[in-house]
C-alpha cells in the first residue's frame, strides 16, 4: 500500500480562511446536490482525516472531478484538489478499489491491448449491446465518449515508418505523447512533429509510459508511482541535458510537472530535474515565439474557432498560450471559452452514476460553442478527454491547438487529420461556408 | 507587450483595469485568487464614519473635507470620488445591476446581518427596501436549515432601533436536498423559476398588509432581477436582501457584472496568479514572475498597477518578529516600525489600531513614494485597500476608496503615458 502522504496539504490547510470562494467557482457542486462543494469535502473535512483516523469522514469526496477549478480561484493558495485527491485515496486504501476504476485507470494497456486489432477493439467496444453491458456490468455510462482506437497504426508505428524521412537537427526537443496519441489519435502526435520539425527542431521519442494521471484520479497511488518513477528514469536525462520535454496532453504535461511528484511526495533530483524540463507545448511555443523564433509563415484559415482552456491547462498557469498563438494565424476568430469544465474531468464523466453531472458541468461549454456562429467547423481544446466530449456534447468536431497550427504552416490537413507534404497544391483555404 | 498588468481582482483592480480599457490600452489582470469582492456586502460604503471620531458620516461626499489631509479621499479629491461613483453606476446598471445613491448624497442605513444599522453610499437596488430611514414594519423571513442567517436575532436587534419587526420560516426543503446548502446554491435555486414561485407562495401566505419582507441575499445569481420582481409579484410586497456570511451573493454578482464589461474589451482575468518575483532595476518595473506548475512565468508591460488589497486582501504580511510587508515590490509602508506600537491597549479604541491604517504612501499620481516622497518606479501605481492612511473597514470607505483609486490612479497613468514618448 502506498503511505499517503499529506504533507503538502498540511502546509496549506491552516491558510484557509473559510471563505468559500472555491464552493462559489465549483462547476460540480453548482449542478449536484450530491457534491457539497470543495471546501466541505476538502479543508472541512481533512481535519478528519489526518492523525491517523482510521476512516475518511464523507464520500462526497468521490464526486469531486478533480477539475482543480477552486485551487485557482483560492485567494490563500490552500491545495484543495491535492486534498480530494490524497482523501480518494484514502478511501480506496481502505475500501478497496473497485474494478471499473482499476480498468479506467489503466488506459494504456487498454491502448496498447486494442491496438493489436484495432478494428475488432472498436467494434468490441462500440456497439450498442456491450456498451449496455459495460454499464450493467461495470459502470461504465452508455453514452459517455469512450475514444476509438486507430485503425492507421499507433503513433510509434508512424514515428518508425517515417524514421528516414525525419528532420535530423543540432536543435532538439523530446516529445512526451502520452498514451491517446499513442493508441488514438496518432494525428495529434504528427501535428505536433511537423510544427517542431518546420521550426527546425528535430523530434525525440524516447520509450514512455503512461504517466499515472488516470490512476492518480481514481485512488490507485502505489501503481501511479511506479510509472513515474519509470517515466523519471527515462526522461530525466535529457532534463538534465537541456534538451526541452514538451507534451500535447496537457494533463499529462502537468501530472509530470506537479501532480505525481506532488501527490506521490517524490522529491529527489531526478524528479525535480524532469519535472523542471517539462512544458506543455504551447507553453514552450509561446517562449519561442517571445524570443522571436517561431516561425510565423502562417497561411490563412479562415475559420470562427471556439477555444476552451481545459482545466488542466489552466492548472499549469501560465496563461492561455494557445489561445495567444492561434490568434496569430491570418483570417482565424478564436473565440475564447469562459466556462469553468467541459465537465469530463479524465475519467469521471465515464461513470454511470456521474455522467449526468458532467454533461449538466459541461452544458454552459455546449451551449458557448454552439452560440459562436451557426457553422462551426471544429472547436480547438488542447485536452484528449475534454474534446471528446466537447463532440459529444455539441456533435462538432474538436481538434487540439497544434492541429491548427500545423495546419497554418501548410502541413496537416485539419478536415482528414493527416499530415500533407506542403509541396501539395491540395491545400484548401478551410473557411465557413465550405459545404 | 501589455500596456497595462494589473495584479489584484478587487474593486480597486477590476476599476483600474477597466478604466484603463475603455481609453484603448491592452490591459491584462493578473490574481493569486479571487478577490475580495466576494466577501463584500455589495454595496459600496464611500465613507460610514469619521475616523478621527468614529462619529457617523451623514453626508460622505462633502464631509471629505474633514478628513486629514494624508488621507487618500483628499488625494483623490471629492469631485473626482462623485465622477468615479456615477461612472460606476453607469457601468453596472448597463451590466443590469443598478445601484441607487439618496437623493440628497446622504448615506442610508441598511440593517447588517445581525440586524444592527450599517452605513452604505450606493445600494444595490435589492437592498434599498430595506432602508432604516423608513418606519413602516419588516417581516424578517430565513430558511429553516440554513446556516448563519438568524431572522429572530434580526428582528429583535431591529425592534430595539424602533423599527417593527418579526421573524419567520420556509422550510429549506422549498429549494434544495442539500442539507449544508450555502448561499450560492441557494442562489443558483432561486434562478429556476418554479423553485422561486414556490417560495414566493410560501412569503404569501406569511406577509401581512403593510409589512416589507427582508430575506437572506440569496435572490438569484444570473437571473436576479427576475427573480426579486417575481417574488414581489407572488408575495404581494416589497422585497430586499440583507447581506450574509461569505460567499456573499451581492458581491459576486458586482464581481461578475464588472467581469463582463472587462470581457467586452477582451480583457482577461487571470486567478491562480501568484507573483514571487520581479525586475526593477534603473527605477523602472521590467518584468514580474508568478508561481505555476513549474518554472516561473514573466510578464512584461509598459506599466503595472498594485491592487492587492490591504491586510485582509493579502497585500501585506507580517512575521512574528514585528515586520511587516508588501508582499509584491515590498514597496515602503507607513507602519510603525516598532510592533509594540501597532495595537493601542483597547481592542475597541474608537481611533482604531494604527497598524490598520498603515499602507502604501502615494504621490498625487498614485505612484508608491519611498521616505523621501519620490516615486519608486516610474512606471508603478498602486490603489485601493493598500493605501496608507485609510482605515477602509472602520470607516466603511473600502469600496468608495477602492472605485475612486482605482479609476484615478488608471486615469494617472493614462495621461502619464501620453506625455511620455513610447516605451519598447
Amino acid at each position: 500500500m502506498h503511505g499517503i502522504s499529506w504533507q503538502s496539504v498540511d502546509h496549506t490547510l491552516d491558510a484557509c480562511i473559510k471563505c468559500n470562494i472555491c464552493t462559489t467557482y465549483c462547476p460540480v457542486a453548482a449542478v449536484t446536490d450530491l457534491f457539497p462543494g470543495p471546501k466541505y469535502a476538502g479543508p472541512q473535512a481533512q481535519r478528519f482525516r489526518e492523525n491517523g483516523q482510521p476512516i475518511s469522514p464523507d464520500h462526497a469526496v468521490d464526486y469531486c472531478s478533480g477539475c482543480r477549478v477552486c485551487n485557482e480561484v483560492c485567494p490563500t493558495g490552500v491545495r484543495i484538489a491535492e486534498m480530494n485527491a490524497r482523501a480518494r485515496a484514502q478511501i480506496a486504501e481502505t475500501e478497496g478499489i473497485p474494478l471499473r476504476n482499476r480498468l479506467l485507470g489503466r488506459n494504456e494497456l487498454l491502448g496498447m491491448a486494442g491496438s493489436f486489432a484495432p478494428r475488432l477493439a472498436n467494434f468490441g467496444l462500440h456497439n450498442p449491446v456491450s456498451r449496455v453491458l459495460a454499464e450493467k456490468v461495470m459502470g461504465i455510462a452508455r453514452e459517455a465518449p469512450l475514444p476509438r482506437w486507430s485503425v492507421d497504426g499507433t503513433f510509434g508505428d508512424w514515428m518508425h515508418a517515417t524514421r528516414r524521412a525525419r528532420l535530423k537537427s543540432d536543435k532538439k526537443v523530446v516529445y512526451f505523447h502520452g498514451c491517446a496519441t499513442m493508441y488514438y489519435e496518432p494525428f495529434v502526435g504528427q501535428a505536433a512533429v511537423a510544427v517542431l520539425e518546420h521550426n527546425g527542431y528535430e523530434v525525440i521519442v524516447p520509450p514512455q509510459n503512461c504517466c499515472g494521471l488516470p490512476m492518480l484520479s481514481n485512488g490507485e497511488f502505489t501503481a501511479a508511482e511506479a510509472y513515474h518513477r519509470r517515466n523519471t528514469a527515462r526522461l530525466s536525462g535529457y532534463a538534465r541535458a537541456g534538451i526541452p520535454i514538451v507534451g500535447t496532453s496537457t494533463s499529462c504535461t502537468l501530472t509530470l510537472k506537479e501532480e505525481a511528484p506532488e501527490l506521490l511526495d517524490l522529491h529527489d533530483d531526478a524528479v525535480e530535474t524532469l519535472r523542471m524540463g517539462v512544458w506543455d507545448l504551447f507553453e514552450w511555443l509561446r517562449e519561442l515565439n517571445d524570443q522571436g523564433e517561431l516561425r510565423t509563415d502562417f497561411r490563412p484559415i479562415e475559420l470562427t474557432v471556439p477555444y476552451h482552456a481545459p482545466c488542466q491547462q489552466r492548472a499549469h498557469r501560465v496563461g492561455k498560450p494557445a489561445l495567444e498563438l492561434l490568434s496569430l494565424i491570418p483570417g482565424i476568430d478564436v473565440r475564447e471559452s469562459h466556462a469553468a469544465c467541459c465537465g469530463i474531468a479524465g475519467t469521471y464523466g465515464y461513470k454511470t452514476e456521474k455522467y449526468r453531472i458532467a454533461m449538466d458541468v459541461g452544458a454552459e461549454l455546449f451551449d458557448f460553442v454552439h452560440a459562436q456562429s451557426p457553422h462551426i467547423a471544429f472547436s480547438a481544446c488542447d485536452s484528449e478527454t475534454c474534446r471528446w466530449q466537447m463532440e459529444h456534447g455539441t456533435g462538432i468536431p474538436s481538434r487540439h491547438p497544434v492541429e491548427f497550427l500545423a495546419a497554418a504552416y501548410g502541413l496537416y490537413d485539419l478536415e482528414r487529420r493527416t499530415p500533407v507534404s506542403p509541396a501539395e497544391p491540395t491545400m484548401q483555404t478551410y473557411c465557413e461556408d465550405r459545404d | 507587450m501589455l500596456d497595462l498588468l494589473v495584479i489584484g481582482a478587487g474593486l480597486a483592480g477590476l476599476s483600474a483595469a477597466l478604466t484603463a480599457a475603455e481609453a484603448g490600452l491592452s490591459v491584462r489582470v493578473i490574481a493569486k485568487g479571487m478577490g475580495a469582492l466576494h466577501w463584500s456586502a455589495g454595496t459600496v460604503d464611500v465613507l460610514g464614519y469619521l475616523p478621527q471620531t468614529d462619529a457617523p458620516a451623514e453626508r460622505p461626499l462633502a464631509q471629505m473635507s474633514e478628513l486629514e489631509p494624508a488621507h487618500p479621499y483628499a488625494l483623490c479629491g471629492a469631485e473626482n470620488v462623485r465622477a468615479a461613483l456615477a461612472w460606476f453606476q453607469s457601468i453596472v446598471a448597463e451590466q443590469g445591476l443598478p445601484y441607487v445613491a439618496a437623493d440628497d448624497e446622504a448615506n442610508t442605513w441598511l440593517p447588517s446581518p445581525a440586524g444592527a444599522k450599517r452605513p452604505a453610499y450606493l445600494v444595490p437596488a435589492a437592498q434599498t427596501a430595506g432602508t432604516l430611514d423608513r418606519r413602516d414594519p419588516m417581516l424578517i423571513v430565513g430558511l429553516q436549515g440554513m446556516r448563519d442567517f438568524y431572522p429572530a436575532l434580526i428582528a429583535e436587534n431591529l425592534g430595539k432601533q424602533g423599527i417593527s419587526a418579526r421573524a419567520a420560516f420556509v422550510p429549506l426543503d422549498k429549494f434544495t436536498s442539500r442539507r449544508d446548502a450555502n448561499t450560492i446554491h441557494l442562489a443558483q435555486a432561486f434562478d429556476q423559476p418554479q423553485r422561486r414561485r414556490r417560495f414566493g407562495e410560501a412569503l404569501a401566505r406569511l406577509v401581512r398588509p403593510g409589512e416589507r419582507i427582508g430575506l437572506p441575499a440569496i435572490l438569484g445569481l444570473d437571473d436576479h432581477a427576475a427573480v426579486l420582481s417575481d417574488l414581489q409579484a407572488v408575495a404581494g410586497a416589497p422585497i430586499f436582501e440583507i447581506p450574509t456570511l461569505p460567499p456573499s451573493v451581492p458581491g459576486t454578482r458586482l464581481y461578475r457584472a464588472l467581469r463582463s464589461r472587462l470581457r467586452h474589451y477582451s480583457v482577461r482575468i487571470e486567478a491562480g496568479m501568484e507573483v514571487i518575483g520581479f525586475s526593477g532595476g534603473g527605477k523602472r518595473i521590467r518584468w514580474v514572475e508568478t508561481e505555476t506548475s513549474a518554472r516561473p512565468l514573466r510578464h512584461h508591460a509598459g506599466a503595472y498597477l498594485l491592487a492587492t488589497g490591504g491586510i485582509l486582501g493579502g497585500g501585506f504580511s507580517s512575521d512574528a518578529a514585528g515586520r511587516f510587508w508588501e508582499v509584491v515590490f515590498d514597496l515602503p509602508l507607513s507602519a510603525p516600525p516598532d510592533r509594540s506600537q501597532w495595537f493601542r491597549g483597547d481592542f475597541l479604541d474608537p481611533r482604531g489600531q494604527p497598524i490598520f491604517q498603515a499602507g502604501v504612501e502615494v504621490d498625487d499620481g498614485y505612484r508608491p513614494v519611498d521616505a523621501d516622497g519620490q516615486p519608486v518606479y516610474d512606471n508603478l501605481w498602486a490603489a485601493g485597500g493598500l493605501l496608507a492612511h485609510a482605515d477602509p473597514l472602520r470607516e466603511r470607505s473600502l469600496e468608495g476608496l477602492s472605485i475612486a483609486a482605482g479609476r484615478g490612479a488608471a486615469l494617472a497613468l493614462i495621461r502619464s503615458a501620453a506625455r511620455l514618448p513610447a516605451q519598447t
